[in-house]
């Protein structure tokens, strides 16, 4: 055993309830550990207490004991613990001490009082690992947000831990930082040296690197325990009830089963899924060919008789810093409908945004809120006709209970308190925070602070509403429920545009992707043209979602992607299925 | 990143020791502050410039545009100076005009050109530093050489580096806020009543980044030993020791030459008349 976790509880000061109660596990040498859980279970303050950052540098108690290698945690320095274990945080720039990639490389080298000579090639060895054998010299903040993971586990690689705990790597990159962070960990994989314990929720693109699942429920309770093809086919009811992500072709293999599709093997990784689908479809194949299938009609119709446009954006361009963040972008949205921002990172999808509700000033003639140009309306009048979600709702918060933030808006308006009174209570209601009506908005759960922010933005009767990342950081439940939320204010005849990188939600959700590159307005259309187009694709560095990758192998599916679409497909072979449109 | 000013480069300035950029300046600076003509700043800030083109390679348009705006503080300084200076200093100087109150002796503009070249060679003068180093350098060497802790001297480093990260963050909030229709205008009151509500998340933002950062030093072993070695040795060199010794002796040369000439004044701190 490399690691053991014998009984242990561990509470942070302040705290009533413990983050992790009398947990019980242990890791092999060698193996890859996926550790899952709903946010809060404790999968990062297992993390921490891991290498020993907890009890001895966090501020919390911990009884039971924590061994690595043989060595109990709470009576090893934090010095040897760190040769031990590495963490590889979520947040890249926070991780940084200094500006350069070899200094990086060379802090934990420095603590443990190497020797300088002998620094070089353990340096040069590091960078080599992550594949920045050239990287010395390179300026930290200048590195793509995949080229700081990497500098980030060559700082650990370094000292040569033979545990790496990665807590969320990918959770602050797009989705080409992900595939880079992915392809680091397979490659680490493969060399056989380490024992892996990822904390992480885009499953379907790194099952094929996972040797075993841990789940967690609250207060880190192990919901199931085991090599992945058994926690996800055995346990699934157990996961989805806990708010557990869980691999989309899971997801869709118990969609089948549920339907009577005979499925020989329980798929896990998208390898699997599609040698399995196709043998499904084969068995069938006199009636599954793929020229049966009929292209379904576009999701949303193009023209309709009482057209308006919520949005309209003409020949916008917006230099910033010599650099030219938007270069000649429109775009027009008609009112009703739900559309989705996508782009790598610095490819101007904020910087459109924030040029919708006035907070980047637009020249005359180029924005247009319901047919009024932003340039020349009020920003009292812009705010009561579109809502802008930011990615953390604790930035918008500027008062000190739930109430008074839904109630803000309508006491600007003037609105007697009375009313203020019925309609805030109405939309805390719906919200699901009228309990909370009372509490400070810092002291909500994640989850609850991002209804409420979606709630204060609606509050002042806004038609239009636009969310940056509005399931950054949320557990399966919380992000569903967000999103279902969405839907039905999409259904109301509210314009939803949300800022994502998370194409699965992309495919699920909107009528209609908007692809931002380089300041550019590369596409716009709907989700499954979108995912037909591999070279745009590459050029805006965005990957299909996981369903539409195994349409493009599994020719039965082709046109899919979405859970739904797979099912219809594969349940319902001649028909078009519904659309996507769900109201 | 760490100082906006900062200019990249690899130039002589750039691969001295911090220190003894430090060291070569300090006196210079003490003695500018004393000297009271207008000669004795201008050669140095000539000289100082001379050194920023050829031995930091600072491109000359983005020199010129710091010294332009150094330059325009200046003159407002001096519009400024001879009318707010007391009377009875420059009382028994010839009368330049006089419009109404306002009397601008020949004394007052002159004391205001001295003390104007004096201030603009002060900040230029600490341009060879603040230009060319990089701050995590600084701190290095400090520590290394100067026996800063390096507890507080790497506290400091991981500070810098919040700098902008909560610039970053407060124009966010601030946007976050007008969103809201949280209005930008109003008195005093108003104003206090936003920076309070500013404070809340930015707060909450720069602990949770503190801690963050703190738990990812701990766990690379910072600060588990009294000492820790360092990869880049911070030492003076050859170089460090022709520099400052070279700029003491530039810097000499042209106060000598100015005294044979006759044009260094005396050395005060408050000038009398």
């Amino acid at each position: 055993m490399c690691i053991e976790i014998v009984d242990v509880t561990i509470k942070y000061v302040g705290r009533k309830a413990p983050a992790l109660a009398h947990l019980t596990l242990s890791f092999k040498a060698g193996e890859t550990v996926l550790l899952l859980g709903p946010s809060g279970c404790g999968k990062s303050t297992l993390a921490l207490a891991l290498n020993g950052l907890i009890p001895h540098s966090v501020g919390a108690t911990m009884s039971g004991r924590v061994i690595v290698d043989g060595r109990d945690t709470q009576q090893t320095s934090v010095a040897e613990l760190a040769r031990k274990v590495g963490i590889v945080f979520q947040d890249p720039e926070a991780q940084f001490v200094t500006s350069r990639v070899e200094d990086e490389v060379a802090f934990g080298l420095e603590n443990l009082c190497w020797a300088p000579s002998a620094m070089q090639t353990m340096i040069d060895d590091a960078l080599n690992a992550v594949g920045m054998p050239n990287g010395h010299r390179r300026e930290v903040y200048k590195l793509s947000g995949g080229e700081k993971q990497r500098v980030a586990l060559a700082a650990l690689l370094a000292m040569k831990p033979h545990v790496l705990v990665f807590d969320e790597p990918t959770a602050n990159l797009d989705p080409a930082g992900t595939r880079d962070v992915f392809a680091l960990i397979a490659e680490l994989k493969a060399k056989r040296t380490h024992t892996i314990i990822l904390i992480e929720h885009k499953l379907d693109e790194l099952m094929h690197l996972i040797d075993r699942v841990v789940a967690l429920g609250e207060c880190g309770a192990i919901l199931a325990d085991g090599p992945p093809r058994e926690v996800f086919d055995r346990h699934a009811a157990t996961l989805r009830e806990h708010g557990v992500w869980m691999p989309q072709v899971c997801l869709l293999a118990h969609a089948l089963r549920e339907r009577g599709v005979a499925l020989d093997d329980f798929p896990v990784t998208l390898d699997e899924a599609a040698t399995c689908l196709d043998k499904v479809t084969r068995r069938r194949g006199d009636r599954m060919n793929s020229n049966h299938y009929i292209t379904l009609p576009p999701a949303h119709p193009v023209t309709s008789p009482n057209w308006r446009y919520a949005i309209a954006v003409r020949h916008l361009s917006c230099v910033r810093g010599g650099r030219k963040v938007l270069d000649d972008v429109s775009l027009a949205v008609a009112q009703g409908e739900f559309v989705a921002i996508v782009g790598a990172n610095g490819a101007g999808k904020t910087t459109l945004a924030l040029h919708l509700v006035g907070i980047l000033p637009a020249p005359k003639g180029a924005v247009f809120i319901e047919g009024q140009d932003v340039n020349a309306t009020s920003s009292r009048a812009l705010v009561e006709r579109v809502g802008y979600a930011f990615q953390n709702p604790e930035h918008q918060f500027i008062t000190e209970s739930v109430f008074d933030e839904v109630a803000y808006s309508l006491r600007a308006k003037g609105l007697p308190e009375g009313v203020v009174e019925a309609q805030t209570s109405a939309m805390l209601e719906r919200f699901g925070l009228f309990r909370l009506a009372r509490a400070n908005p810092f002291t909500l759960s994640h989850g609850q602070k991002r209804r409420l922010s979606v709630a204060t933005m609606l509050a002042a009767g806004q038609r239009t509403l636009i969310l940056d990342e509005p399931t950054f950081g949320q557990d399966q439940h919380n992000a569903e429920a967000l999103m279902r939320l969405l839907r039905d204010l999409h259904c109301e005849g509210r314009t939803v545009i949300i800022i994502t990188h998370d194409m699965a939600l992309v495919a699920e959700y909107a009528e209609r992707v908007v692809v931002m590159n380089a300041g550019r307005l590369i596409f716009d259309g709907a989700p499954r043209d979108l995912f037909m187009q591999p070279a745009l694709l590459r050029e805006a560095r965005l990957a299909p979602p996981p369903v539409a990758r195994l349409a493009e192998r599994v020719p039965a599916l082709r046109g899919a992607i979405t859970l739904d679409d797979a099912i219809g497909r594969l349940t319902m072979p001649c028909q078009a299925t519904a659309s996507a449109l769900h109201c | 990143m760490m100082q906006a000013i900062y200019v990249e480069g690899d130039s002589f300035l750039h691969r001295l020791n911090p220190l003894s950029k430090v060291m070569a300046v300090l006196p210079v600076m003490v003695f500018v502050t004393l000297a009271t003509d207008p000669w004795t700043p201008l050669a140095i800030s000539t000289l100082n410039v001379i050194v920023l083109l050829v031995l930091g390679r600072i491109p000359p348009g983005r020199l010129f545009k710091i010294l332009a705006l150094l330059a325009l503080l200046m003159l407002i300084f001096l519009i400024v100076y001879p009318l707010v200076v007391r009377r009875e200093l420059v009382q028994h100087t010839p009368l330049l005009f006089a419009l109404g109150p306002i009397q601008v002796y020949q004394g007052g503009l002159l004391f205001g050109v001295a003390i104007a070249l004096r201030v603009f060679c002060l900040i230029a003068l600490s341009l060879p530093f603040s230009l060319t180093t990089d701050s995590s350098d600084f701190i290095r060497a400090l520590v290394q050489q100067w026996r800063l802790p390096y507890r507080v001297g790497y506290s400091a480093m991981a500070a810098l580096r919040f700098v902008p990260m909560l610039q970053i963050e407060l124009w966010v909030i601030q946007a976050a806020h007008r969103v809201r229709g949280v209005s930008d205008k109003g008195g005093l009151r108003a104003q206090y009543d936003r920076l309070k509500r500013y404070t809340v998340p930015l707060l909450a933002t720069a602990i949770r980044q503190a801690e963050r950062t703190a738990l990812a030093m701990d766990g690379r072993a910072f600060g588990a030993f009294e000492t820790r070695t360092y990869f880049k040795r911070m030492a003076f060199a050859r170089r460090d020791v022709a520099f400052v010794l070279g700029f003491w002796l530039a810097c000499g040369l042209i106060v000598l030459a100015l005294a044979r000439a006759g044009l260094l004044g005396p050395l005060v701190l408050v000038q009398r008349v």
